[in-house]
């Protein structure tokens, strides 16, 4: 075990996976010279060269389509959208372009591309920098998505994103890099993609969350316990494909469930999970799924503003208590 | 003289641009009887530019084309009897019945492939060419795209990675003066959209598009300059779009007065005189009828095919498990 | 030719009209037989309506909360969506939609809610519970409406009716009950012909010799009967039992008092078990052995039932849990239930009762264990069991030697000679005529 930050702990991915196959490369605005905005490809290009960390021009659109074909053509692109606000530009080549093909040419070419990115709010970079945009990127067959909380998982699941023959989009939060845990030392020390963790145990209410989130559903479980309330926390680490069997397991077990995402409420990845859990464990339910979620409208700048509309350990904690009431 | 298409070389673009031609025109037929399905995108009239442009290619090259791509489909080695039954939706087909026309893939022949979004193939064959690039193949890159495809943003993006990077690809621009009902020149301020070139610091060239041997000519020097490291090139092909847009177009927008040069410069008939001149015309005619008849043999062939049977595409799934 | 399905005999043969609670169904259902269609609301309770054969719900031709004729058609299972021609009327005509709420009023089962706990409905009538406290609901046979939301969101919740199956336990009279410790010999009901071969019956738990009827009504004309009330039941003295050795002891002085000669008996679940071992230990006295769904046959048993149907201390609660002695829930009406709970109704009785249960069926399971009793046994021995036995498992029926006869009744729960009474009577008076 080491102890890293979550920034270092992907940068670790990304030497020790480039180091295994020269057909993994890197590209995104800054990534090179710099070293990513947020030091993620620090000292990769030094390491590897300006091939295979690539510093691009700022178009989001084409270096999506060409991450997408570039994966059909041999290579192992890992391209790094540098704030998930930015996804919006990269849809045509996810819904129409690898969504399409993956399925279309199955059994002719594989997908292996990575899109690296960051979203979240919490340090005033205003409405178009903050967003966390997991529902729309989820939504797209053939995709796989993740959301790590912790520098382990961080680690792990870029490993497996890019050893895996499917596109693989990487949800990062602007929040979690200077966190720190243990990492497993080794090269092949991975996560598997669609498997959820239970974090906390607990057996009164089911907390169900992802990257930041995460560590604010740990927070809730804190205040909850001074209640007496045993909540229990799962990080479902990957949010497609969702892992359906650690959902109802939890759920058999507390017959409540609490979801949470930074995203907005609306048709958001909790509404879905939401839905899920009615579809698939309705007769467990003791209380209607609560969601925690950003409400729908754009994200404010000014602090108070700003930590109004993020959902926190404290409204999750309050989400929790009227489905027990 | 280099670059130049060998006699062997014309005969078989000759005989590759009267079977997409008999291909359009059975399709057609079936079409009016209203025995296919979704729209059918002809290419009558532009078989040159497709055609020619992959024979100047290799087999592991590859391509992407349009919505309007038999003739790129036929010229990069596709068989008839698998455009067919893709097509009609068959098992057989090159997707296995789940693309049709528009979207065909073959990674075989390098056809990386028909794209129906206007624009996404331009990116897309610059992203092969970064593959090449970074694997060091001795390969190119080359997207047949129209002169509608040329206005989009990613058309702009993509030519300056390409010029930045010095990217194997060819930027072929098959300009049939329409996109969709639109003149060309209600798209773009300009008339020889090759000028653009010189903003990606690259090569810009017209061509005759209705002359295949000059179609191939230009593709070839872009590829020996693409693989000599040089980076890439615009061929502004011009042609002309003579059977509308597709299938459901009601027309009305085309003249007769502005169709019939274009008509009488058929490219098909000028490949054929040219091959008269060379070989004669029996074996000029040998040549198309057995074309015609490879297309006849694959449409009795495809439409006896079977039908594919659904299956949930696993791989897509929401859920890790097996629900 | 699709099946109409009708309420049938579940309405009941008196009511006019029935109520439609819940279609379970809609319409192009696939279905197999016993799945459930709706559930439907009578006089009684709510019931469920079962389909008689497989097929697709081709029409639902009457609407959620309406109120229907009792005979009314109310779908049709047909082989597949089109298939909706049948014999009969076409078309349920509903009659008048009663006002929201008035329906469930009128129920009989609504007037027992205690003041304080008001039964949570909705405006609209419907029961609102979340679906984990429906399904225990379901499962332990609890009327929703008799349970109190304790959540500020009007909702039944879980714990809900997890406190209201243990109140049912506990009984509410709220003081602590002592556990009496009577002496005296067992009471044991004599009637019947002066002459002829003798009968001796034992009850089952929280029963009591008054259960025989009408089976001993018929076997009386013929033989002298002997019903004994065991220890905590009926009329017989109420003290803690100790284990089930102790009982089998006071069984057998209770049998060994009478001295009969040649007697044929016939034992209900625990007085099944208790019918074996004095079989065992009585050989020469026994001429034959009815068990009917007999105890002590394998550990499983259903303690929620024990409990719940020991400390029942409102008739409501016990009739939740007569409900699943029986598979035809029709069975336990009211008449039934008020009698029933009239012969409970003294809190010592139940006390006494509760704790003999937990002697005798602690942690919910049988540790007494008979079957080697029974491949000893030599006299001529019929077991007869109901298939739909919920508190006892029939299949423990199947480790009888050969030389036992077995009768294991199709849709029969645990009480077969409630529920085929006339089956039953010929079973036993075939064996002891072939004796």
């Amino acid at each position: 075990m080491t102890l890293m930050r979550y920034a270092e702990a992907l940068n670790a991915a990304l030497r020790e996976e480039m180091q295994r196959d020269p057909s993994v490369f890197l590209f995104g605005e800054d990534v090179g010279r710099y070293g990513g905005v947020f030091k993620v490809s620090k000292g990769l290009r030094d390491e590897f060269g300006d091939a295979r960390v690539r510093d691009t021009p700022i178009s989001e659109q084409a270096l999506t389509a060409m991450a997408v074909t570039a994966a059909m053509s041999g290579t192992k692109p890992v391209l790094e959208i540098m704030y998930a606000d930015f996804l919006p530009l990269s849809l045509d080549a996810l819904i129409n372009q690898a969504s399409v093909f993956s399925y279309l040419w199955e059994g002719q070419v594989d997908m292996p591309f990575v899109l690296r990115t960051q979203g979240g709010g919490g340090v005033g970079t205003g409405a178009q920098h903050a967003k966390s945009l997991d529902a729309m990127v989820c939504h797209i067959p053939g995709l796989k998505v993740v959301a790590p909380a912790t520098p382990a998982d961080a680690k792990g699941l870029l490993k497996s994103a890019i050893r895996d023959r499917q596109p693989v989009i990487f949800l990062e939060h602007k929040l979690l890099y200077n966190t720190r845990g243990e990492v497993p030392d080794g090269d092949d020390v991975l996560v598997p993609i669609g498997k959820a963790k239970v974090v906390v145990e607990g057996k009164h209410v089911s907390i169900f969350a992802s990257s930041k989130m995460v560590i604010e559903a740990e927070n809730a479980a804190k205040l909850l316990a001074e209640d007496g309330i045993e909540a229990e926390v799962i990080d479902l680490r990957t949010l497609r494909p969702l892992d359906l069997d650690a959902i109802r397991q939890s759920i058999a077990k507390t017959n409540h469930a609490v979801v949470v995402n930074e995203g907005w409420t609306f048709c958001g990845y909790a509404s879905e999970l939401s839905a899920t859990i009615m579809e698939y464990c309705f007769d467990d339910l003791d209380a209607p799924v609560a969601r925690v979620a950003m409400p729908d409208m754009a994200i404010p700048y000014s602090e108070p503003l700003e930590m109004a509309v993020l959902p926190n350990a404290v409204k999750i904690a309050a989400a929790a208590r009227k489905a027990l009431a | 003289m280099k670059n130049a298409p060998s006699t062997e070389e014309l005969k078989d673009i000759h005989y590759k641009m009267v079977v997409t031609r008999e291909l359009e025109e059975v399709l057609g037929a079936y079409a009016k009887e209203g025995k296919t399905r979704g729209p059918i995108h002809r290419c009558d009239g532009q078989e040159a530019v497709g055609v020619a442009a992959c024979a100047a290619l290799r087999t592991d090259d590859y391509v992407c084309t349009t919505h309007r791509g038999h003739h790129v489909y036929v010229g990069k080695g596709l068989s008839a009897r698998g455009i067919i039954a893709e097509i009609f939706g068959r098992e057989t087909g090159y997707c296995k019945g789940r693309g049709g026309h528009m979207l065909l893939g073959d990674v075989s022949t390098g056809m990386l492939g028909g794209n129906a979004i206007v624009g996404a193939g331009i990116p897309a064959a610059t992203g092969m060419a970064l593959s090449i690039q970074i694997l060091k193949q001795d390969r190119v890159s080359m997207v047949v795209f129209g002169d509608g495809a040329a206005q989009t943003g990613i058309c702009h993006e993509a030519m300056n990675m390409a010029g930045l990077w010095k990217l194997p690809v060819i930027f072929l621009l098959e300009n049939n003066q329409y996109g969709l009902t639109v003149r060309q020149e209600v798209q773009s301020p300009v008339a020889d959209l090759s000028i653009r070139a010189a903003g990606y610091d690259m090569p810009g060239e017209i061509v005759d598009g209705n002359d295949a041997e000059a179609v191939y000519r230009a593709v070839a020097v872009a590829a020996e300059r693409a693989r000599r490291g040089e980076g890439p090139s615009l061929i502004e092909a011009k042609t002309y779009r003579v059977k509308g847009f597709s299938t459901s177009d009601m027309g009305g927008y085309q003249s007769d007065e502005e169709m019939a040069p274009w008509l009488e410069r058929d490219p098909i008939k000028l490949l054929s005189a040219k091959l008269t001149a060379l070989v004669g015309a029996d074996a000029v005619l040998a040549i198309e009828a057995e074309a015609c008849a490879e297309v006849a043999r694959a449409f009795e062939a495809a439409l006896s095919d079977p039908f594919p049977t659904f299956e949930i595409h696993a791989p897509s799934a929401a859920y890790s498990e097996t629900l | 030719m699709a099946t109409p399905i009708t309420a049938g005999a579940v309405a009941g043969e008196y009511m006019e009209t029935l109520v439609i609670v819940e279609w379970r169904v809609g319409v192009g259902d696939t279905v197999a037989e016993g799945d459930v269609l709706l559930t439907i609301e009578t006089a009684k309770a709510a019931v469920d309506v079962e389909a008689p054969c497989a097929g697709v719900v081709s029409a639902i031709l009457a609407k959620a909360e309406s109120e229907v004729p009792a005979a009314a058609v109310l779908c049709l299972i047909g082989t597949d969506l089109s298939d909706v021609d049948y014999d009969g009327p076409k078309v349920a005509e509903p009659t008048a939609v009663k006002t929201p709420g008035t329906t469930l009023v009128a129920q009989p089962v609504a007037s027992f809610a205690a003041p304080q706990s008001p039964p949570t409905a909705s405006p609209s009538g419907r029961v609102i519970a979340s679906p984990a406290a429906r399904r225990l609901a379901r499962s332990a046979q609890l009327d929703l409406r008799m349970v109190h939301a304790s959540s500020p969101s009007g909702r039944i919740k879980l714990r809900d009716v997890t406190g209201a199956m243990q109140s049912a336990v506990a009984g509410s009279s709220g003081a602590p009950v002592i556990v009496p410790n009577e002496s005296g010999p067992l009471k044991v009901h004599r009637s019947g012909a002066a002459h002829g071969a003798p009968i001796f019956m034992i009850h089952g738990f929280a029963s009591d010799a008054q259960s025989w009827y009408p089976l001993d009504r018929q076997l009386a004309k013929d033989h002298p009967v002997y019903r004994l009330d065991l220890p905590n039941h009926g009329a017989s003295p109420k003290r803690p039992v100790g284990d089930f050795a102790n009982l089998v002891r006071e069984v057998r002085e209770a049998f060994d008092a009478l001295d009969l000669d040649g007697a044929h008996v016939i034992g209900h679940s625990l007085g099944g078990a208790l019918a074996l071992a004095l079989a065992d230990t009585r050989p020469r006295k026994v001429a034959s052995l009815t068990l009917l769904a007999p105890g002590g046959l394998g550990p499983r048993i259903h303690g929620d039932f024990i409990k719940g149907i020991a400390g029942a201390s409102r008739p409501e609660s016990l009739e939740a849990w007569l409900k699943v002695m029986v598979n035809d829930a029709r069975m336990i009406d009211a008449p039934f239930v008020k009698a029933a709970f009239a012969a409970r109704s003294q809190p010592e009785l139940r006390a006494a009762q509760r704790h003999m249960g937990e002697t005798l069926f602690a942690d919910g399971t049988q540790s007494f264990d008979l079957v080697a009793a029974l491949h000893r046994l030599i006299c001529p021995t019929r077991l007869v069991w109901g298939r739909k036995d919920k508190v006892l498992d029939w299949r423990d029926a199947l480790q009888a030697p050969g030389h036992v006869g077995l009768h294991l009744l199709p849709d029969v729960g645990h009480v077969p000679q409630l529920e085929a009474p006339d089956l039953c009577l010929a079973i036993i008076t075939s064996l002891i005529k072939s004796i």
